[in-house]
């Protein structure tokens, strides 16, 4: 398969992850990068939302076990990314797409290679097919 | 006679239990018929396509349109009546989000062929005939209506003004929904006319539920005997009640059965099965990975139960597939 440049989206939990970092220089480096407060403010809702706007892959990075600000958000998330796993997989995208990891870096100096990592092995699946939409015809400018 | 409102029921991709419940509000569709006159109700009485299509544009006050959108039959009607029709309510589970049909959309229109016309333990094709839109036969020429690639709730169609979901729509919501019309009080396009809460906000069982619920195993209904008065959860069997909209009257859960989300989500959320996602993962009462999969890999079909009657509303409407798989 030809190489091609995954579209990745990084949810990251401030609390974790790059807050002693220079933000903006972070998001200079890392594509499509959503830092948030607590992983687990991660809704199903905006990881699938993020495949149907043309992602193909998503990482999540949330506190290590045991140290969430919140007590369980980041265990909240990683129960949902099991389940959203086995959703795309039925819908046909492969649950690999869809990743965690519970750590902390607040530099966030890792961050960039995560994301690399998991762009090349996204970069082995290809991109996710998308769905042909049908026009929305005639009947449609009857209003 | 002119000057009768008309009303058309249609159904489309659907089982006919919707064209059943409108005969289920009893004696009301007597005062439904004195005050519109039926211009066309397939199941119901004997009217001609035609004589919909010689109507001018806008002449029918209401369209209710049951059943999904499969084949180019059903797109065909649908656009017909939105063209004649003032206003359209998408009637049903079906029509609203592609109901349990729409579980079809997690498999090809080849898988689904193969199946029906070959593979299936119960069919005899030796000839290998697969359903074609245009035959030629002895000089004349038959026609079938395209088979598409996946099912459509009826928005992804046409416009449609309003919705009345379930499985099928419960009688007073029908009788509310027609009276509504009458009465002009209807309220702002693309609503739907159900209450806009969850089912757990109107259950009897919702007294029952500790105040925090922990699920350390998932059982399945036919599993178990599950107490009649309690919160399915609580029991821990899986019950769509905190993702979906309410309006039902809560009839699976009178007959001890729980929810399975026909009354699809609640207002404001697009999809039920990602928000149920949360609610259930917040409530499995389990950390270390392992005991999560443990308690998890117990749903059986995670995908036929969160999206039961909504694979083709929601947020990825249809399985993705390879140019390979699909040709």
């Amino acid at each position: 398969m030809k190489h091609y440049e995954p579209k990745l989206v990084c949810f990251s939990c401030k609390f974790g992850w790059g807050y002693l970092a220079d933000e903006d220089e972070l998001h200079h480096r890392i594509k499509n990068w959503v830092p948030i407060i607590c992983s687990g403010k991660i809704d199903a809702i905006h990881v699938l939302e993020a495949f149907k706007q043309g992602a193909d892959g998503v990482l999540i990075l949330g506190c290590p076990e045991g140290d969430c600000h919140y007590q369980d958000g980041n265990y909240e998330a990683r129960k949902r990314v099991y389940l959203v796993q086995k959703i795309l997989g039925a819908y046909g995208i492969e649950p690999e797409r869809l990743r965690i990891e519970l750590a902390v870096d607040p530099e966030g100096k890792t961050i960039p290679q995560m994301v690399k990592d998991m762009s090349d092995a996204v970069a082995k699946l290809g991109p996710v097919k998308k769905v042909k939409e049908r026009a929305r015809t005639a009947a449609m400018a009857h209003r | 006679m002119a000057g009768k409102s008309k009303v058309a029921i249609c159904w489309l991709g659907g089982c006919g239990g919707c064209d059943e419940a409108v005969v289920d509000i009893n004696e009301v569709i007597l005062r439904v018929v004195e005050a519109f006159d039926i211009v066309l109700w397939p199941v119901a009485f004997d009217f001609k396509y035609d004589h919909i299509e010689r109507m001018d544009d806008g002449a029918i006050t209401l369209s209710v349109i049951n059943g999904n959108v499969r084949n180019a039959d059903q797109e065909e009607m649908a656009k017909l009546l939105r063209r004649k029709s003032q206003l359209v309510l998408a009637f049903g589970a079906c029509a609203c989000f592609g109901g349990t049909p729409g579980l079809a959309n997690l498999r090809t229109k080849k898988d689904i062929f193969d199946w029906v016309y070959r593979d299936a333990p119960t069919v005899v094709n030796p000839e290998k005939n697969y359903p074609k839109t245009k035959v030629s036969s002895n000089g004349a020429v038959l026609t079938l209506p395209e088979f598409y690639e996946q099912v459509y709730p009826l928005n992804q169609i046409i416009d449609v003004d309003y919705y009345l979901p379930g499985c099928p729509p419960p009688p007073d919501l029908i009788v509310n929904a027609f009276m509504a019309v009458l009465e002009g009080k209807l309220p702002p396009k693309g609503s739907t006319l159900a209450p806009h809460k969850a089912l757990c906000d109107t259950c009897e069982r919702n007294k029952t539920k500790p105040s925090r619920i922990a699920i350390r195993d998932i059982k399945r209904i036919h599993e178990v005997e599950a107490q009649s008065n309690t919160c399915f959860l609580a029991q821990g069997i899986l019950c769509m009640g905190p993702a979906t909209r309410t309006g039902c009257g809560e009839t699976c859960i009178n007959i001890n059965i729980p929810c399975r989300g026909c009354f699809g989500p609640v207002e404001g959320v697009k999809d039920a099965g990602a928000k149920y996602i949360s609610a259930l993962a917040s409530i499995i009462d389990a950390e270390e990975e392992k005991d999560v999969k443990r308690i998890l890999d117990k749903v059986n079909d995670e995908v036929g139960y969160l999206y039961r009657f909504s694979v083709p509303a929601s947020i990825l409407r249809k399985r993705r597939v390879s140019e390979v798989e699909e040709q």
